[in-house]
């Protein structure tokens, strides 16, 4: 059993005291993993401010809670990476985070929006707003002699999600770039609440679609940890064969991509068309080619005989030939490496400074792997030893990508030679204990995927908070692309491949 | 090396070998047969993103890998709206989305026509009863043709464009609209 038990390192603390303890958990190498908010007036009459630090020690998950009315103490100046949840937090429950350096509105749009409007307290009438100009929105302004400001989005050339990006340069290199995202903002959190665990598991697999397997196992983590289901060893072994399966095709797609922005059209079609077949084999394999509904509270969908599992391992074998290829050509190719290598470096410094995770963070020298930091299904036993890179560029990005193709591959042949007999899903009627919380956490193709659940008093949802990988990384490319040229932030953008539906939630 | 391995081993019609009723190849020939018809040769399409799981986004990129490759038919994916025939939109239309949205539609030329992809562009999907969300998009706007599904396959994008075929050369669609 590898769920973490997290009520172990629970701390309440006051809210000036945070900041100092912030410090001092930062100095001693831990990370914030994110920051949740909650309406708890019903139940202790305050709002509640939980922090959720990461250790690389193994060390678990660390919790600190703080209990407000309306306010609290920023912790942003210690933490760079907490600025966004705060925003959030400000945004969508009116707390005011004392000191933040930049309280502009984040979701709700003063252009659409009415300030006094916050969705997430519990006792918002659902009152919409008339659609009219409540304010504006003041973006950074870089002046001086020769400054221009490029401004693209939110909608963009292509087939992208949208979101605004406003570049300022002199000649070529960028000095400043600032995204506004949110424009896809759904309000998934808000739905959640008032439903039943199983409802929730439809919205929770379409926060983002590409990563709607491993998104899907982090809900069902704390789902099923809040309601004591134990799941059998078989639905663990294919959950894990399903998210391993999702990781390959993400990255073939994202390593296609890489191909196409360096001009390079027939390695990239090559491996569109692979992607193409993983898709196609999902559909054999689940009847879907995203693996929607897959997965279920207490077990999956649907089995795996030894037919599915052979085409499963002839397709990854063919997949790990492909890569092979393509790795000796970009490794061979100087025209290649002259794009790929130095552009978009983000340093470990910063990578640290903004808790990144995934892909980005293993890029730039971190250890940050949740399948080996917080072990979950079968991983713990699996002795996963993170693939890291020191370059934190494009380049290094892209070797990553390939290389944790192939350990995704090695997971799956392992895992299908010797996959447990069982049931695939067991009967889940316990009702969670009335307000118990937990968290869950996996790893999608982009990094942590992290909820927060709480259940009401009547077995649904209280409170649900999903933190989208997207979510951390977003900030840093605002680090990457300085003094690079304009040109390569198209490339830059798809090394990291965040999701703007899994950030906007 | 690579390169010369890539472009003499693989043919399209190695990698897509599909044939029979309903497959790729023969609808794309009819639907190129249309395109050439009804627009001149040349169909051009502007995606709006009103706020999707990015599934969709995913399957409409897939259109122009080499299994489906749509651009051989004459339909081809714009940056600019003012270039465009077509407006396709996906996603559940959020209320950040919505002028953005309206704007792109405005920037289109007329005569112009709007595709709806997916279950969510439809109905609004499971998000439907959210407060930051203001669709389904035929609240604003009139579709001329609707893909159903969630997310619509490839091959469900291009019968909706025969389809939209179908109804411009027939003079179905009743009002054209402005």
């Amino acid at each position: 059993m590898n769920k973490i038990m997290f009520n172990k390192h629970y701390t309440e603390i006051e809210s000036d005291y945070f900041a100092n303890s912030a410090e001092i958990l930062k100095a001693s190498g831990k990370y914030l993993l994110g920051i949740v908010a909650a309406d708890e007036r019903s139940i202790n009459s305050k709002f509640s401010i939980r922090y959720f630090f990461g250790g690389t020690d193994g060390g678990g998950i660390e919790e600190y809670c703080v209990k407000t009315d309306e306010s609290f103490r920023s912790i942003s100046k210690i933490c760079p990476s907490a600025k966004m949840y705060e925003r959030e937090i400000y945004d969508l429950f009116g707390l005011l985070p004392e000191g933040h350096p930049d309280l502009r509105p984040l979701m709700l749009y003063p252009e659409n929006w009415d300030s006094s409007v916050h969705p997430l307290r519990k006792d918002y009438n659902g009152v919409i707003h008339e659609m009219k100009k409540y304010g504006g929105y003041k973006f950074k302004e870089v002046l001086g002699e020769g400054i221009f400001n490029v401004l693209v989005g939110p909608v963009h050339a292509g087939i992208i999600e949208p979101g605004h990006f406003r570049f300022s340069l002199a000649g070529e290199p960028v000095l400043q770039l600032e995204i506004r995202h949110f424009w896809k903002h759904r309000g998934i959190e808000k739905l959640c609440e008032g439903k039943d665990f199983n409802e929730a598991l439809g919205i929770i697999s379409k926060i983002s679609g590409d990563n709607s397997v491993n998104i899907s196992i982090s809900y069902l983590e704390a789902a099923e940890s809040i309601l004591n289901i134990e799941i059998t060893e078989r639905a663990k072994y294919i959950r894990v064969i399903l998210a391993e399966l999702e990781r390959i095709w993400n990255y073939v797609r994202d390593v296609a991509w890489i191909f196409m922005d360096i001009g390079f059209a027939l390695p990239a079609q090559n491996l569109f068309a692979l992607q193409e077949e993983l898709m196609r084999l999902n559909k054999n394999l689940s009847g879907h080619r995203f693996l929607f509904n897959s997965l279920t509270l207490g077990g999956v969908n649907f089995d795996m005989d030894s037919r599915k599992l052979k085409e499963i391992e002839d397709m990854v074998n063919k997949v790990e030939n492909i890569i092979k290829d393509s790795e000796e050509f970009i490794l061979s190719s100087s025209s290649v490496l002259d794009r790929l290598e130095f552009t978009g470096k983000i340093n470990k410094k910063t990578a640290e400074e903004l808790s990144l995770c995934g892909i980005s963070a293993r890029a730039s020298e971190l250890k940050r792997d949740t399948r080996a930091e917080f072990p979950y299904l079968i991983y713990g036993r699996l002795n996963l030893k993170p693939v890291i890179l020191d370059g934190g560029d494009v380049f290094a990005r892209t070797a990553l990508r390939i290389k944790e193709i192939y350990l995704s591959k090695k997971i799956i042949s392992d895992l299908s030679s010797n996959m447990p007999e069982g049931n695939i899903a067991v009967s889940c009627e316990s009702k969670p204990e009335a307000f118990g919380y937990a968290v869950g956490n996996s790893e999608t193709s982009r990094g942590n995927a992290f909820f927060y659940i709480m259940a009401d008093d009547k077995g649904k949802i209280f409170r649900l908070k999903y933190i989208d990988p997207s979510f951390r990384i977003w900030p840093s490319i605002q680090y990457g692309v300085l003094g690079n040229i304009i040109a390569d932030f198209p490339l830059i953008n798809k090394s990291l491949n965040l999701s703007y539906a899994g950030n906007d939630m | 090396m690579f390169l010369k391995k890539l472009l003499f081993k693989n043919k399209t019609q190695d990698i897509a070998p599909e044939s029979g009723e309903g497959s790729v190849l023969i609808k794309g020939d009819e639907l190129k047969l249309l395109v050439d018809k009804v627009f001149g040769r040349s169909l051009f399409v502007r995606l709006v993103d009103s706020g999707s799981c990015n599934a969709c986004e995913t399957e409409l990129a897939a259109l122009s890998n080499p299994y489906y490759d749509l651009e051989r038919f004459g339909i081809k994916f714009v940056a600019s709206p003012k270039h465009a025939d077509i407006l396709m939109v996906t996603g559940c239309l959020t209320r950040n989305m919505l002028n953005p949205l309206l704007k792109t539609y405005e920037n289109i030329p007329s005569p112009k026509f709007v595709i709806t992809v997916g279950d969510c562009a439809e109905t609004g999907g499971p998000f439907k009863d959210s407060y930051s969300v203001c669709g389904p998009v035929s609240k604003y706007l009139n579709a001329a043709v609707h893909v159903k599904g969630c997310p619509p396959e490839p091959k469900a994008v291009i019968s909706a464009f025969l389809k939209l075929m179908d109804i411009l050369k027939s003079g179905k669609q009743e009002k054209l609209p402005d």
